[in-house]
C-alpha cells in the first residue's frame, strides 16, 4: 500500500475538510510537520475541544489504521506492550506431555508468536503495509514510570521481547499523544514532542463544525445553540461543555422539531449538554432567555 | 490570526544566513527564559529547510510547535518571535541582535546567581517579576516552598499559587497509587476457580481470588480562621480543596467564635474570588477564637452525621484560644475518641523555639496523634506521610 505523501499545508487543509474536519492553519502547519519529522506530536487541551478526534481524522486522511492505547492510572509495560498468553501457553504444555519433543523444543513452542499477546504499542510497531497512527490518549493519567518507558520506545521505535528478539518498526508510526493536563508531563517527553495547546472553538468556526457534521440544520438554531454554549463555556461550571455536546445538543433540539431556540427548549434538552444538577442550576440562575443569543 | 506585515519579515537568503539567524532566535529566547536547548534549534533548522519560512505565520506557528512545551510558554513565545524577527529591519537587527542577546543572558546570569547566594532584596514588584520570569525554576522553587505564609508578597502569593496546585496534584496523585506490600496471601474464592475450570477437566488454569473490600476514608477538616490564623486560613483553604480529590468523602468546616459547615461550597470549584462567597457566610472571619465552645456545638449538630471511625480528623489552627480549657479538652477528647486518626496543623510550629504551652494547646496535646507545622507549602505536602498511612 502506498503512503500519503504531502507536500503542502494546504493539502492537509483540504485533506481533512473534505472528511468534514474543520483544521485551522495554525494545527495544519503542525500536522504538516508531524508528516514530514515524524515526530510524536503532544497535544494538550480541555475535555471536549477534539484532541482524540484529531488522530481520527489523521487516520483517515491517511487512509491508515488507527492503533489506540488508553492510558490509565497503573497502566503497565504489559498492558501496553504485549503479554503471553499464559492460559494457553499451560493448555500447550498439558498438550505436549506425551510428546517425544525434548524440553527445549517445547520451550520454544509455547513461547512462540502464536502465544504473545500483542498490545497496542508492540502492534503499532509491527505494522507491515504502511505506518499507521498511533494515539496515546490521556497520557497525564499513567505513572511516570510508564512516561519514561514512552520515551525510551519513542525515540528507538524498537522492543525487545527477551524470547523472541528485537523488534524493530517496519514502517515508524505517527504518534499523537494527548493529555488533559491533570498532572505535568516531564520535560523530557516534552521535549522529544511537537507541542499543540488545543482550545475551544472560536464561534465561527463551531458554527461551521455544526454545519459540516450535521449537514441540513437550520442556520439560525445552529447560530443560537453555539452562541449559547459559548456563553455558558464563561461559567464557572463543573464540566464545561465541549464540542461533541454542542453536536449532541442540536441533533436534540432537531429530533424535537425545533428551528431555534428558545427557553422552553433549552429546558427541555439541557441534559444534552450539561452533565450535573449544580451546573443546570447555575445556567437557569444566570437566566436562561438572557443566554440565548437573539441577534443572529 | 491577524496576518503579520510582510514587508517587515526578513530573512537571510543565504541558507547559512538563515541556520544563523535561527539559532540567533534560539539563544535570545533562551535569554528571556523558555527552554530552548540544542534538540530544539536542530528542529528549528529543519522546518526552515522544509520551507516553512514563506510567511510569518506560518514559520510562527511551525518553531511554536517545537519551542513551546506548554500552553503558558505560547504567549511569551509569540511576544518574542514578533520582537525578533519583525520588529526591526534587517540592516539594524544584525548588529544590535547580539549585543541584545548578550546582554539579556550576561543580566539573567547575574540575577540567578545572586539568587543563589541567597542575597537577593527586591526593590519593588517589578523587579520581583521580572526575576520571576527569568530565574531558573530550582531556586524559586525552593524559596516560595520554605517561605512562611504569613510573610508573602503579592506577587510571590500568585507564584506560590501555582507552584502549590502543581505540588498537591502530585501528591493526591501518590497517595493514590501507593500500595503496600503485604504477606497475606489473597484468599481464594474456591466456588468461582472450580467453577471457571470446568471446562479445562478440572486443571486450575484460571483462579480467582476474594479481598476485603477497601473502605475509602473521610476526611473532616476543621479551619480556624480567626484573627491570629487570618494570614494562613485562605491558603490552607485552598489545601483542603487540593485534599478534595483523593477522599471519598469531605466534611470541612469553619470554626472562631461559631461552627460554620462549608462542605457545599468546597465541593465545588473554589478560586480566589469564591472565597469571598465563603468568609461572607462565616461572618466571623478574623474575630476571636473560642475553639472548645465550637467544638462543643459540632458535637452536639454534626458528628453524628460527619464522624465515624473512618474518619481523619484534621484541625488547622494555632490553638490561642480565649474559651475555657476544660472545655476544649473535654471536647477534644470526644472527637478524637470516635476518630480514627487526629492530626493538629499548627503554623506556630514552623517558628524555631515553639512550643504548644499555651492554654489551648495544652488542653489539646493528649488527643492528638499528630501535630504538625502548616506554615509553608513544604509543610503542608510533608502531610502526605499522614495521610497515606489512612
Amino acid at each position: 500500500m502506498e503512503e500519503v505523501v504531502v507536500n503542502d499545508i494546504q493539502e492537509v487543509i483540504q485533506g481533512f475538510e473534505q472528511n468534514g474536519y474543520i483544521i485551522d492553519e495554525e494545527l495544519a502547519t503542525i500536522v504538516f510537520l508531524l508528516l514530514k519529522m515524524r515526530k510524536p506530536l503532544l497535544i494538550e487541551g480541555n475535555t471536549g475541544v477534539g484532541k482524540t478526534e484529531l488522530a481520527n481524522q489523521l487516520a483517515a486522511f491517511l487512509d491508515t489504521e488507527l492503533i489506540r492505547l488508553q492510558c490509565y492510572e497503573g497502566l503497565d509495560v504489559n498492558a501496553a506492550l504485549y503479554e503471553w498468553n499464559y492460559q494457553k501457553q499451560l493448555l500447550a504444555i498439558k498438550i505436549q506431555e506425551n510428546s517425544d519433543k525434548s524440553e527445549s523444543e517445547k520451550e520454544k513452542h509455547i513461547f512462540g508468536p502464536e502465544f504473545l499477546m500483542e498490545r497496542p504499542l508492540l502492534k503499532s510497531i509491527q505494522a507491515k503495509d504502511k505506518a499507521p497512527v498511533l494515539l496515546i490518549d490521556e497520557i497525564d493519567r499513567s505513572d511516570e514510570e510508564f512516561e519514561a518507558f514512552l520515551l525510551e520506545l519513542l525515540s528507538a521505535f524498537q522492543i525487545t521481547v527477551p524470547e523472541l528478539g528485537t523488534v524493530k518498526a517496519q514502517h515508524i508510526p505517527y504518534v499523537i499523544l494527548t493529555s488533559n493536563r491533570t498532572r505535568e508531563l516531564g520535560d523530557a517527553l516534552k521535549r522529544r514532542c511537537l507541542y499543540y495547546w488545543i482550545d475551544y472553538p472560536t464561534l465561527e468556526k463551531e458554527v461551521q463544525i455544526v454545519h459540516k457534521r450535521i449537514p441540513g440544520i437550520e442556520q439560525t438554531l445552529a447560530q443560537q445553540v453555539v452562541g449559547f454554549v459559548h456563553e455558558i463555556r464563561e461559567l464557572k461550571l463543573n464540566k464545561t461543555p465541549g464540542v461533541a455536546e454542542t453536536l449532541d445538543w442540536v441533533m436534540g433540539l432537531q429530533a424535537l422539531g425545533k428551528q431555534s431556540l428558545d427557553e422552553e427548549g433549552v429546558q427541555r434538552t439541557m441534559g444534552c449538554v450539561l452533565k450535573s444538577t449544580e451546573d443546570m442550576d447555575l445556567v437557569k440562575n444566570e437566566g436562561i432567555q438572557k443566554l440565548i443569543p437573539n441577534d443572529v | 490570526m491577524t496576518e503579520l506585515p510582510l514587508h517587515s519579515f526578513a530573512l537571510d537568503k543565504n541558507p547559512q544566513g538563515i541556520s544563523h539567524q535561527i539559532v540567533q532566535f534560539s539563544h535570545f529566547v533562551r535569554a528571556k527564559g523558555m527552554k530552548v536547548g540544542v534538540q530544539e534549534t536542530s528542529h528549528a533548522v529543519e522546518i526552515a529547510q522544509l520551507g516553512l519560512i514563506k510567511t510569518p505565520n506560518t514559520f510562527k506557528n511551525a518553531l511554536s510547535a517545537v519551542f513551546c512545551h506548554c500552553r503558558e510558554d505560547k504567549a511569551l513565545f509569540h511576544q518574542l518571535f514578533d520582537e525578533f524577527w519583525l520588529k526591526q529591519d534587517d540592516g539594524k537587527r544584525k548588529g544590535q541582535m547580539k549585543m541584545h542577546v548578550e546582554r539579556i543572558t550576561k543580566s539573567a546570569n547575574q540575577r540567578t546567581s545572586i539568587m543563589m547566594m541567597g542575597r537577593q532584596k527586591n526593590d519593588s514588584q517589578s523587579n520581583e517579576l521580572k526575576d520571576s520570569q527569568t530565574t531558573s525554576g530550582a531556586s524559586l522553587t525552593n524559596r516560595l516552598r520554605r517561605t512562611d505564609l504569613s510573610k508573602m508578597t503579592e506577587v510571590d502569593e500568585e507564584l506560590l499559587e501555582e507552584l502549590a496546585e502543581k505540588l498537591w496534584k502530585q501528591m493526591n496523585l501518590r497517595l493514590s497509587r501507593r500500595r503496600k506490600n503485604s504477606h497475606k496471601p489473597e484468599l481464594l474464592n474456591l466456588r468461582q476457580t472450580i467453577r471457571q475450570n470446568v471446562g479445562n477437566g478440572g486443571e486450575m488454569i484460571y483462579l480467582s481470588f476474594k479481598k476485603k473490600k477497601k473502605r475509602k476514608p473521610r476526611l473532616l477538616v476543621l479551619l480556624d480562621v480567626s484573627g491570629s490564623m487570618d494570614k494562613y486560613s485562605l491558603f490552607l483553604l485552598r489545601f483542603i480543596y487540593a485534599l478534595r480529590e483523593n477522599f471519598a468523602q469531605l466534611e470541612a468546616f469553619l470554626f472562631s467564635t461559631q461552627m460554620v459547615h462549608i462542605t457545599d461550597l468546597v465541593k465545588q470549584k473554589i478560586t480566589p474570588k469564591d472565597l469571598k462567597a465563603l468568609s461572607i457566610r462565616a461572618n466571623a472571619w478574623a474575630s476571636g477564637t473560642k475553639i472548645g465552645n465550637c467544638f462543643k456545638d459540632f458535637n452536639e449538630n454534626y458528628a453524628p452525621r460527619t464522624l465515624n471511625n473512618n474518619t481523619l480528623v484534621l484541625i488547622l489552627s494555632d490553638g490561642l484560644d480565649t474559651g475555657a480549657p476544660e472545655v476544649l479538652n473535654a471536647e477534644l477528647k470526644k472527637i478524637a475518641r470516635k476518630a480514627r486518626k487526629l492530626i493538629w496543623l499548627n503554623p506556630l510550629k514552623g517558628m524555631q523555639g515553639y512550643e504548644p504551652t499555651t492554654r489551648g494547646m495544652q488542653a489539646a496535646m493528649p488527643h492528638i496523634d499528630v501535630f504538625q507545622s502548616a506554615h509553608s507549602l513544604d509543610s503542608l505536602l510533608a502531610l502526605e506521610q499522614y495521610l497515606q498511612d489512612v
